[in-house]
């Protein structure tokens, strides 16, 4: 036992002193998430500031935006693996393993923020399937998709931890990490396929077919949701990599990597740019007067228009620096650039829920406000560390970076 | 024929409030609370956690008025029993979204929920215009002797699940159990009347069967001093109902409320 804290200590000390400080906040959130995940569980949502008006908070606003930025994951291996596009694979491990932690907290999350989470397995057992082939719950969906896509992810993962030089120099392991790699096209393929279903139904269409609210109505909400993923998500899945080149101070993949990721982000944000103005458009002339509302009146309250405002702003900042050659090559600019990325999907999940929730349905009625409790932020944030922890871990011991090793094995042959 | 017989027999619970008649007592929620086995709280000055599934809103002409020129009314909402655009295929917003099959409407029209099914993930609340869905966010708890006033004929939901107002069909159940030891064989016909209905001291809410043309609900939804809570597309015309309504569906309520005040009838509607 001595022997181990001992190791941990110089383990520990080993790291200079701004790692050790973010080590020790990530540790201490994880810590919180583990006394306030047990609160929660145990004493119900009583703890939250979620009400019978505001009943979604900010565990839903962080599924939503986990789904849809982990969606970076199944658009960037189809692209790799369908399309083609060889640039991405330096990236692909970070990606898979980024989309798994992102499915895996999603479930986590939801957990949490179901009334009763021993019951979470009937989503399974008493499916509402209705009488057609698609289910008749977008829930139901969104269940039974990202279920099927984390074990999509946990096989795609699989690889990636075979490559660990110990369990490598197992033949049988080294041939199955092989023939894993192999089939890799497949796993992409059916990742798509389920990934398109549950990113439209958790992120757009979930929302979009609640007919009694025209805050959310509209039946394109689904498709809208899809293209969010594949831009932020893409923003994503080049963020977390160069954060961590920049924390390692070494290159963690080939330039042209980040350059061709960064080109498919724009373009998609370009898409999704198109396709929300039309959203916004044809929500005012057409759906929300539906409901004898006008668009701009939905927009007051606490949270207001300014989402929108920052959205759409994110979103032509993503566009300029991700697609202009001269900004895209300037490190400082594509950092900007997929942070707008990042910001604008997250702040399109905050106009959904945030300020979706606070619209009054009675018209003597007034917005309402929501602050998540302590519990509320330290869970969501605790979540948050712990895929940093993972992330790190895999980062320091897995072959991750296949660019990082090549460039160690250069060093060593020199 | 067996088919006729049954769509003869099928029932269309619905409810007719009358404003100008309500004094705003809160004897329908308190009736309803305690039909319902609902749980009382040290704190349910939090409104917003509160366990209710009939809710009395009190509503003003100007926040800002002073008397004589203040105005208030009372309206007391519980679960307005949508149907969706077609009453045969009824679809309310909050029926179709659950994940696990926990809540569905009868053939009597009445929108049910079955606790024990719940997994309280809130999406039916959240699609719910009226906000008559309530969630569980603490451990129900009966203290002292209310506990002995306990309805043996409703089930006791858990923490972290959804309740709803169920037009008090336990008691249409216990009637209809009633009428088969007397020998009666259609079932069907048998009345019953919801405890808030039963409560009201001034016989503001009437409840009966929408689609018996001759009942006094079906009367009332006919009044021209009826409306539906928020419900502006009853204010259209015809055609261009029909033309909204090829768009998406309505929650249509079959809860009516009547008001000869055009105060009341104008808050119906957002400005």
């Amino acid at each position: 036992m001595k022997k181990i804290i001992d190791y941990l200590k110089n383990e520990f000390n080993s790291y200079s002193k701004n790692i050790r400080i973010t080590l020790m906040v990530l540790f201490a959130l994880v810590a919180g998430f583990l006394i306030f995940g047990i609160q929660i569980l145990f004493w119900g949502l009583g703890y939250t500031d979620m009400n019978n008006n505001f009943a979604m908070g900010i565990w839903i606003i962080g599924d939503l935006g986990l789904v849809a930025l982990g969606g970076g994951a199944f658009f960037t291996g189809f692209i790799l693996y369908i399309f083609r596009n060889d640039k991405l694979e330096p990236l692909i491990n970070s990606t898979v393993l980024l989309g798994f932690m992102c499915y895996l907290f999603t479930f986590i999350l939801l957990v949490f923020d179901i009334g009763q989470p021993l019951r979470a397995w009937f989503g399974y057992t008493y499916p509402n399937w209705g009488s057609h082939l698609m289910p008749q719950s977008m829930l139901t969906e969104v269940v039974w998709c990202l279920t099927l896509y984390f074990c999509v992810l946990c096989v795609e993962l699989i690889p990636i931890a075979l490559k660990h030089k110990i369990l490598d120099s197992i033949p049988v392991l080294h041939y199955i990490g092989h023939y894993l790699h192999k089939l890799m096209w497949i796993m992409a393929a059916v990742g798509t396929f389920l990934s398109f279903f549950h990113q439209g139904s958790l992120g757009g269409g979930m929302w979009g077919v609640l007919y009694g609210k025209p805050t959310w109505f509209r039946p394109h909400y689904f498709f809208l949701a899809i293209v969010a993923a594949t831009a932020g998500g893409t923003s994503f899945m080049l963020l977390i990599p160069k954060i961590a080149e920049k924390v390692m101070k070494k290159k963690v993949a080939p330039a042209e990597s980040f350059q061709s990721l960064a080109k498919i982000s724009g373009i998609m944000f370009i898409a999704y740019t198109i396709f929300r103005i039309y959203d916004i458009v044809v929500m005012s002339v057409k759906y929300v007067p539906l409901a004898d509302r006008s668009f701009i009146d939905l927009w007051g309250g606490f949270f207001g228009i300014w989402l929108l405002v920052v959205e759409l702003a994110c979103c032509a900042g993503a566009i300029v620096l991700l697609n202009l050659k001269k900004f895209r090559e300037q490190e400082k600019f594509l950092f900007y650039g997929v942070i707008c990325g990042v910001v604008a999907v997250v702040f399109s999940k905050f106009d959904a829920v945030l300020h979706g929730f606070s619209v009054p349905n009675f018209p003597w009625k007034g917005f309402t406000g929501y602050f998540p409790t302590i519990q509320e932020w330290v869970v969501m944030l605790g979540s948050f560390a712990t895929m940093a922890l993972i992330y790190m871990w895999f980062a320091k011991y897995m072959p991750f970076f296949p660019h990082l090793e090549k460039e160690k094995h250069k060093e060593g042959g020199n | 024929m067996m088919k006729d017989m049954e769509n003869k027999m099928k029932r269309r619970w619905g409810m007719a409030i009358d404003l100008d008649k309500c004094t705003g007592c809160g004897e329908c929620a308190v009736s309803c609370a305690q039909e319902n086995n609902l749980p009382i709280f040290e704190d349910d000055s939090d409104i917003p956690k509160k366990m209710t599934y009939l809710d009395v809103m009190r509503i003003t002409n100007d926040r800002d008025a002073k008397f004589p020129d203040v105005k208030v009314a009372f309206i007391p909402k519980m679960c307005q029993q949508c149907e969706g655009n077609d009453p045969k295929n009824p679809q309310p917003p909050c029926v179709s979204v659950c994940p696990v099959v926990a809540t569905d409407t009868g053939d009597d029209g009445v929108v049910s929920q079955i606790w024990s099914r719940c997994i309280g993930c809130r999406y039916c609340q959240v699609s719910c215009p009226y906000e008559a869905r309530v969630f569980n966010w603490w451990k129900p708890k009966y203290e002292g002797s209310f506990k002995k006033s306990l309805n043996p004929d409703v089930s006791i939901a858990s923490r972290g699940t959804i309740q709803k107002c169920t037009f008090c069909s336990h008691i249409w159940k216990k009637e209809r159990d009633k009428a088969v030891m007397k020998g009666e064989l259609d079932i069907n016909a048998v009345l019953y009347t919801p405890a808030c209905v039963s409560a009201c001291p001034t016989g503001a809410m009437v409840f009966g069967d929408l689609n018996d043309p001759k009942s006094e609900v079906s009367r009332l939804a006919r009044d021209n001093r009826a409306f539906r809570l928020v419900h502006t597309i009853d204010q259209k015309k015809p055609d261009e109902q029909k033309k909204f309504r090829a768009i998406k569906n309505f929650p249509n309520p079959k809860v009516y409320y009547l008001s000869s005040k055009q105060w009341i009838r104008d808050l119906m509607r957002f400005k």
